[in-house]
């Protein structure tokens, strides 16, 4: 293999992988925006996405697309589930409470794997069996791909959802001025509802589509859910364009990190990057104001 | 009747913020809620929207009683709210602002809400011109314009508008007071207006009423309300009376 | 802690029924060893103390300072490596490998301290995750420092008058090391420094104005948090005599924060109740091992929505309606204010603050002289509290200068200004409100140094001044709203300040209480107290105020006598309005 061809190998898995950063960055980013809570078990909603996936696909056997719908819809009944008993009771709290919560719903779901999945990794199947192709030195594995577009196309549905549609638009205003959105009548509790589903949808899909790459284990989700933070605030908090660079810039810098620096520091160097943007540029790339009032 | 308000009291946790009020707003009037900094006029419209919960008395628009209706429904009723300092939703256009104040009617259609929004735009020409701006970009002025044409789109029966001249120069203050005047005849719209700025909110107006420390202590048609002294005794302490003689 | 006896506070901390509690803590340490001798359960008990000082160490960090950290493993793993490696690979000993140890957990602090000065909040959370997982990678690829995944065995134990090689040996000295971390923890609690990291937690902008060095104490907090989780793990190390990567992992600090949570982060005790309930649950359920894990997510969850004060809360709360009501100590002295030897005591010259393009001030001027109450008054929005936000350092005006007794401040952080004597009150309440009254007043006496004795002393004359004896001891937020705004003047009084600034005291207030509102603030002005006020209670203005300087739209209108300045036409115009829409049909 050439140099040129090892650079393009890693560059293409770490904007893959990238894309699944940022996925989950976008959830927590919605949900940061409209209720300022930052969900620290949006990595542990990733892993159970994978389970559904393993479930609904390995275990009943049902065809890729069906599977796949169908997680999507159990895994957004479970967002609603996770916003009503876990925001919602401590939504006028500091945020303390409630991303101690979050993380204590986080080690819930991951027990709650291991007792109804035990310890052993399971496998998913890809969504092409094929494997993949190579064009000049560097192997596209299908999976990859699928990764790719489905990112691609998520944040394009994003994107004309918010902007053009009524309900993306009251979406927003909820996000910016809840009391403002009430007074012009839109029903900001149905709206935080809908923002937990569509992130843990979001996260779900995250979930599934690395459930190939990965093996699925109940412990997958809390690396995972960390790089997406990590993504989310170098990105600037709450951002969508900065989830989506920030998810693709820490993809990179660990594929890139792992393969010409030190393999086993793969996963260290989201991390000392995300160090160094917390005490050098607090306000990520597109400088969203990261002190905290009083 | 259009509003009537019996007795309300409300807080904000531990504190008392208005004690026993009581007023009344007949349909097509503007009536004004006058009083100083602190003396409870945002926390009666607010009562009113349904953003706090009285602690007792009753508030009834149109003959039915809303004083635990939620904000949103109270809207549907017909009253708009354009609350304090403004809130534009910063990250939205102008247009699209516009186009939210509408979101509480039914039905409405596609080429309605684009002559409803083209007619605001012809009320308040800079937002016409501005329409693609985010809320963010506009000047206190503008926002101040948007606020109320957002909370016009609504086509409420009632609108209350909360301090519209805050922190305004006074040539804008004239003309946002003026555009109120206007719709309040053109569409025979209600208005209840709070206002620091006294003389001004009493010149446009047709009733007032005088709060201090949370109480209604005076009212009277704005002329009665505008020559007595004691209106400026809730704003200086009666200082002011030394020099009018 | 100097150890005096004659020191109030520790005479009111080591009264008769705290010292039955030491003394049966006392014997259950000496005589549990003695009389367990299952080799399984003094395993256990080791671990459960390990954990304990470990979790301390957050009690100190999250429960009294009110920072969350997410490392507390990278600090165990320190203790226990320095200890693992000092007592293997290098002759160094145990007591050697401990201190190296607390050296470098203390370095380690420092750094996360410092970090809080740049964030805060979920963003100081993250900071420590991401110094928790760079470590744990470190800790298993440094593989010629710390032999990697296999880890390190044939790990030694302390020599203290005999060398505590055997399992109960060792367990005595863990509970002994454990009941000195939790007396130590439960004295700072209401010690100086406990107390000022109480005020931090509660409300850190007003802790800063009233004196306090936050940035100090949250570094302090993050030094001991880490000397804790050190010592924790020496002991760890040592109990087992292996380590390995594994057990310092992010999962392992999420365990050390479930430890405090469960058991309650304001005390020491509750440390020790949740280190121990997480340690020996898993094994009492140990053959549904599986679905404890369930149970305990469950736990914390439920214990986060229903217990925010944790199960020692309870307790503590049970406890409280047992005890009889505490009795404020004696009132030793009189209330005092500060002395002020210049004339002008504040100076304020061509001061602008601008944000971004809105000139909240714009070249205002004005004095204040001795014994004065000043007023600064003006309409909604023309800059009074961003004036006294100028004043008191919370911002750093855009230009001009601000001069306090002669002396230039201007850009000085809040704390130091606050030592100078110039203090203030908050518009919107500011207090510490979880902390007694008592309390609340003691961090303000702070302000003005002296001994424990010299600070309670003040605080007592304050809380008496105000009026507020009988409820001294309850908590703030559960006063009425004017009892609020009295703590936070007594909390200004008993620092003798020698200038204070009122930012609309009387805000909230029904007639009668700013009736007595205004008879107070006679009393401290007869006192010699020179006072800035803003207000819009004119009638209390007219009461009170000698001076005045009148502000719209961030620039002065009016100044000089109060009658004078209110009668201005500028100045009535600004708050009546001006009549300029037509009145043709009104």
């Amino acid at each position: 293999m050439s140099g040129l061809a090892i650079l393009g190998q890693n560059v293409f898995s770490g904007i893959a992988i990238g894309g699944v950063y940022a996925l989950l960055a976008l959830g927590i980013a919605l949900i940061y925006r409209s209720t300022n809570v930052t969900n620290f078990a949006q990595g542990d909603i990733t892993m159970l996405g994978a389970y559904a996936l393993y479930i609904l696909l390995e275990q009943l056997g049902l065809p890729y697309p069906i599977a796949f719908l169908l997680a999507i819809v159990v895994m957004g009944i479970f967002g609603w589930l996770f916003q009503r008993f876990v925001y919602y009771p401590l939504r006028n709290r500091s945020f303390l409470p409630v991303i101690i919560a979050t993380i204590g719903a986080g080690i819930l779901f991951q027990n709650v794997a291991l007792v109804v999945f035990g310890s052993i990794p399971r496998k998913v199947n890809p969504v092409f069996a094929s494997g993949g192709f190579t064009v000049g030195g560097v192997y596209f594995d299908l999976q990859y791909i699928v990764i790719l577009v489905v990112t691609a196309a998520l944040f394009v549905f994003q994107y004309l959802f918010f902007e053009h549609t009524s309900l993306g638009k009251k979406m927003q205003a909820t996000a910016q001025d809840k009391t403002m959105a009430q007074l012009l009548g839109i029903p900001v509790a149905l709206m935080i509802a809908f923002t937990f589903i569509y992130s843990t949808i979001l996260g779900a899909i995250g979930g599934m589509l690395v459930a190939p790459i990965y093996f699925v284990t109940n412990r997958m989700g809390s690396t995972l859910g960390l790089k997406a933070f990590a993504a989310c605030i170098c990105g600037g908090f709450g951002d969508v364009r900065g989830a989506l660079i920030g998810g693709i810039a820490i993809g990179l810098i660990e594929a890139l990190g792992a393969a010409y620096i030190a393999p086993v520091y793969k996963d260290a160097f989201p991390f000392l990057l995300l160090l160094v943007f917390l005490l050098v540029r607090p306000q990520g790339i597109f400088g969203e104001k990261v002190s905290e009032k009083a | 009747m259009m509003l009537e308000m019996k007795g309300v009291s409300a807080s904000y946790d531990a504190v008392q913020a208005i004690r026993d009020v009581s007023l009344e707003v007949n349909e097509g009037e503007i009536v004004c809620l006058i009083g100083a900094n602190g003396a409870g006029k945002s926390t009666t419209l607010k009562v009113i929207s349904g953003l706090l919960r009285p602690n007792a008395g009753e508030v009834i628009f149109e003959g039915k009683q809303i004083q635990k209706t939620k904000p949103e429904e109270i809207v549907r009723l017909g009253i708009s709210h354009v609350p304090e300092g403004r809130r534009v939703l910063p990250g939205l256009t102008v247009r699209e602002n516009l186009e939210l104040g509408a979101s509480v009617r039914k039905g409405l259609s596609k080429a309605d809400l684009n002559k409803e929004i083209e007619h605001q735009y012809e009320l308040f020409p800079d937002l016409g011109r501005l329409r693609n701006a985010l809320g963010w970009t506009l000047s206190g002025g503008q926002q101040q314009m948007l606020g109320i044409a957002r909370g016009l789109m609504a086509r409420p029966k009632m609108l209350m508008m909360d301090e519209p001249s805050l922190g305004l120069a006074p040539i804008i203050v004239k003309q946002v007071l003026e555009t109120t005047k206007r719709i309040s005849k053109e569409f025979g719209t209600t208005v209840l207006l709070v206002e620091q700025n006294a003389s001004m909110a009493l010149s446009i107006s047709n009733r007032g009423y005088v709060m201090e420390t949370g109480r209604i202590t005076m009212s009277g048609t704005s002329k009665e309300l505008l020559s007595n002294p004691q209106v400026n005794e809730a704003y200086l302490g009666g200082r002011s009376r030394k020099l009018k003689g | 802690m100097k150890m005096n006896l004659n020191n109030p506070t520790l005479r009111e901390k080591f009264k008769p029924s705290a010292l039955i509690a030491i003394a049966i803590c006392l014997a259950v340490v000496v005589l549990f060893p003695i009389v367990v001798t299952s080799r399984y359960i003094v395993n256990l008990v080791i671990l459960a103390a390990a954990s304990g000082v470990a979790a301390l160490g957050l009690t100190v960090c999250l429960g009294y300072t009110g920072l969350l950290s997410m490392a507390q493993a990278v600090f165990y793993s320190i203790g226990s490596y320095a200890v693992a490696l000092c007592t293997t690979r290098m002759d160094i000993g145990w007591w050697g490998g401990m201190f190296l140890g607390l050296v470098l957990a203390a370095l380690m602090g420092l750094f996360l301290g410092f970090a809080s000065l740049k964030v805060s909040g979920r963003y100081l959370a993250m900071v420590t995750i991401c110094v928790q997982v760079v470590f744990a990678l470190v800790l298993m690829n440094w593989r010629e420092v710390t032999n990697g995944a296999d880890g390190i065995s044939g790990i030694g134990r302390p020599w203290l008058f005999t060398e505590l090689d055997d399992a109960q040996k060792f367990c005595w000295f863990s509970l002994a090391v454990l009941f000195i971390c939790v007396l130590i923890i439960w004295a700072l609690k209401t010690s100086k420094l406990g107390r000022s990291m109480r005020a931090v937690r509660e409300n850190e902008m007003a802790a800063e104005c009233l004196g306090v060095n936050t940035l100090r104490v949250k570094v302090i907090a993050f030094l001991i948090c880490g000397v804790l989780g050190s010592l924790g793990g020496s002991l760890y190390a040592s109990g087992f005599l292996y380590i390995s990567p594994d057990s310092f992992v992010y999962q392992n600090s999420v365990d050390f924060l479930s430890m405090v949570l469960v058991g309650g982060t304001d005390s020491a005790f509750g440390a020790v109740i949740g280190a121990s309930i997480l340690t020996f649950l898993p094994e009492a359920l140990c053959d549904l091992e599986s679905l404890y894990l369930v149970i305990y997510g469950c736990i914390i969850i439920v214990v986060i929505i229903f217990m925010p004060d944790g199960l020692w809360g309870y307790v503590d709360r049970f406890m409280r309606r047992f005890s009889k009501k505490k009795m404020l100590p004696e009132v030793k002295q009189a209330l005092a204010v500060g002395e002020c030897d210049c004339d002008e005591v504040l100076h304020i010259e061509n001061i602008g603050m601008h944000f971004g393009g809105l000139k909240a001030l714009d070249g205002v001027d004005y004095a204040v002289h001795k014994g004065e109450i000043h007023a600064l008054i003006g309409p909604n929005g023309s800059g009074k509290t961003t004036c006294i936000n100028v004043i008191s350092g919370i911002y750093t005006p855009t230009f001009g200068k601000v001069t306090f007794l002669g002396e230039e401040i201007t850009g000085m952080k809040p704390h130091i200004i606050a030592r100078k004597g110039l203090t203030r009150t908050f518009q919107n309440l500011r207090l510490f409100s979880k902390l007694s009254v008592y309390e609340n007043v003691l961090v303000g006496s702070q302000r003005a140094g002296g001994s424990e004795e010299e600070i309670i002393d003040r605080a007592l004359a304050a809380i008496e001044f105000v009026g507020l004896k009988d409820v001294a001891y309850e908590q703030c937020r559960s006063l009425p709203y004017g009892h609020q705004k009295l703590v936070e003047l007594a909390r200004n009084l008993a620092g003798k300040p020698k200038l204070l600034l009122l930012d609309e005291p009387a805000a909230g207030l029904n007639e009668s209480e700013k009736e007595m509102l205004g008879d107070l603030l006679i009393r401290i002005h007869k006192m010699g107290l020179t006072m800035l006020l803003v207000e819009h209670d004119m009638s209390l203005i007219s009461k009170l105020a000698t001076k005045c300087t009148v502000l719209n739209f961030g620039e002065k209108i009016a100044d000089g006598d109060v009658d004078e300045a209110l009668t201005d036409p500028q100045v009535v115009e600004a708050y009546l309005g001006t009549k300029e829409v037509s009145e043709d049909d009104a």
